[in-house]
């Protein structure tokens, strides 16, 4: 193609409009924050891998662990968490090894699937936290199912709402059912929505790079 | 870090910005960008250059990470211009300037290179650096028949671009 070679020859010795920076310039910039998407992903990453942990923290979510005892469903979370946190942090280790595995000097495929596959652990990681989560909130219906003391965990004038205890208790199950549903989608729809918007562009150039391939 | 370094790594990248910039305008439409591009391949040039060990020459090093910043790590900051208008209205300007065909034709080939999407401006530009395909295909990660295939495709698509 002509133009394109009459482009090649002129592109390394023409004086293109080029702006020149100085010595100070440069200097004072390689000191400056990185603004990447590596950065970016650690630092989203890292919140997803703690913010689970710190619902925990929330008073309304200590005096919870009193209503689970009564429910009689405390040994069961127990093992239960006994179990989460071994995963959990089998999945913090394997973000940490695969964040460290992306350098830029690799070629640009394997960078780019390196960082998906961060990106993917992460992505494993909230998928697991959200069943868990969901693993709770049936746990939960269970305990006020089979209790036999729900007046007292749940105490309410059921005469004046005309409710028979039957009902009361579908009426609970079904608030619970439907208010741990709801937060979980939200959380989901949030996550997945960051994680498409951070890596869309890369996404896309990763498809371009692999279009001939295979 | 150390001084030495530092200042061994500065001097070697103010005596070839040029090739940062080259990129830089390559996959940036306004000065805004540019410069916010420059910066981020500067900072991952000096993170990975205590990896440098001169095995190649500094100016080849640098085509890697600078591409590779590019490619996969930049993200545009908010403040972008939108990329077709400030395009026509940057090459309107010069073309009135330089009459001259061969000058214009170089300007033409400079806009349709700028329209194609990230990947094909890598090859095209590793291409107009004299690279050949060997080089190509190690700083992507594909192969060379891959290369020389994506070559190809770019030139039907600049053709169709010049000549719609």
């Amino acid at each position: 193609m002509d133009e394109l070679e009459l482009l090649k020859q002129h592109w390394q010795q023409e004086k293109q409009d080029l702006p020149k920076l100085s010595y100070k310039d440069i200097q004072q910039m390689i000191w400056k924050k990185s603004t990447s998407v590596v950065r970016w992903i650690l630092i989203i990453s890292l919140i997803e891998l703690v913010l689970p942990h710190l619902i925990y923290l929330l008073p309304s979510a200590q005096s919870g662990f009193d209503i689970y005892t009564q429910l009689g469903i405390s040994n069961w979370l127990f093992g239960f968490n006994a179990i989460y946190y071994l995963v959990a942090l089998y999945f913090i280790y394997l973000f940490y090894k695969r964040y460290k595995e992306i350098s830029v000097l690799d070629d640009s495929q394997k960078l780019m699937n390196n960082i998906l596959k961060t990106r993917k652990t992460v992505k494993y990681y909230v998928i697991f936290s959200l069943s868990a989560a969901l693993i709770v909130v049936l746990l939960v219906m269970g305990g006020i199912y089979t209790t036999p003391n729900l007046m007292e965990l749940f105490p309410r004038d059921l005469e004046a709402d005309g409710l028979t205890l039957v009902q009361y208790k579908q009426v609970l199950l079904l608030a619970v059912g439907i208010g741990g549903f709801a937060i979980l989608s939200l959380m989901g729809i949030i996550y997945f929505l960051l994680y498409g918007f951070l890596i869309r562009k890369l996404r896309r150039n990763h498809q371009e790079l692999r279009r001939i391939e295979v | 870090m150390n001084k030495e370094l530092e200042h061994q790594f500065v001097s070697e990248l103010e005596s070839n910005q040029n090739i940062v910039h080259k990129v830089c305008s390559l996959y940036t439409n306004d000065a805004h960008s540019h410069n916010d591009l420059f910066q981020e391949i500067s900072i991952q040039l000096w993170k990975a250059y205590p990896k440098f060990r001169g095995e190649s020459k500094f100016s080849t090093w640098m085509y890697r990470v600078a591409l590779n910043t590019a490619i996969t790590l930049y993200r545009k900051s908010k403040k972008r211009v939108r990329t077709q208008e400030y395009d026509s209205v940057l090459f309107k300007i010069k073309a009135d300037q330089y009459d001259d065909t061969q000058e214009q034709q170089l300007k033409l080939m400079y806009g349709a290179i700028k329209q194609l999407n990230d990947i094909d401006k890598a090859l095209v530009f590793l291409y107009l650096e004299n690279k050949d395909y060997a080089e190509i295909s190690g700083t992507l990660g594909i192969s060379e028949v891959n290369a020389r295939v994506k070559m190809n495709r770019i030139k039907n698509k600049l053709r169709t671009i010049l000549n719609p």
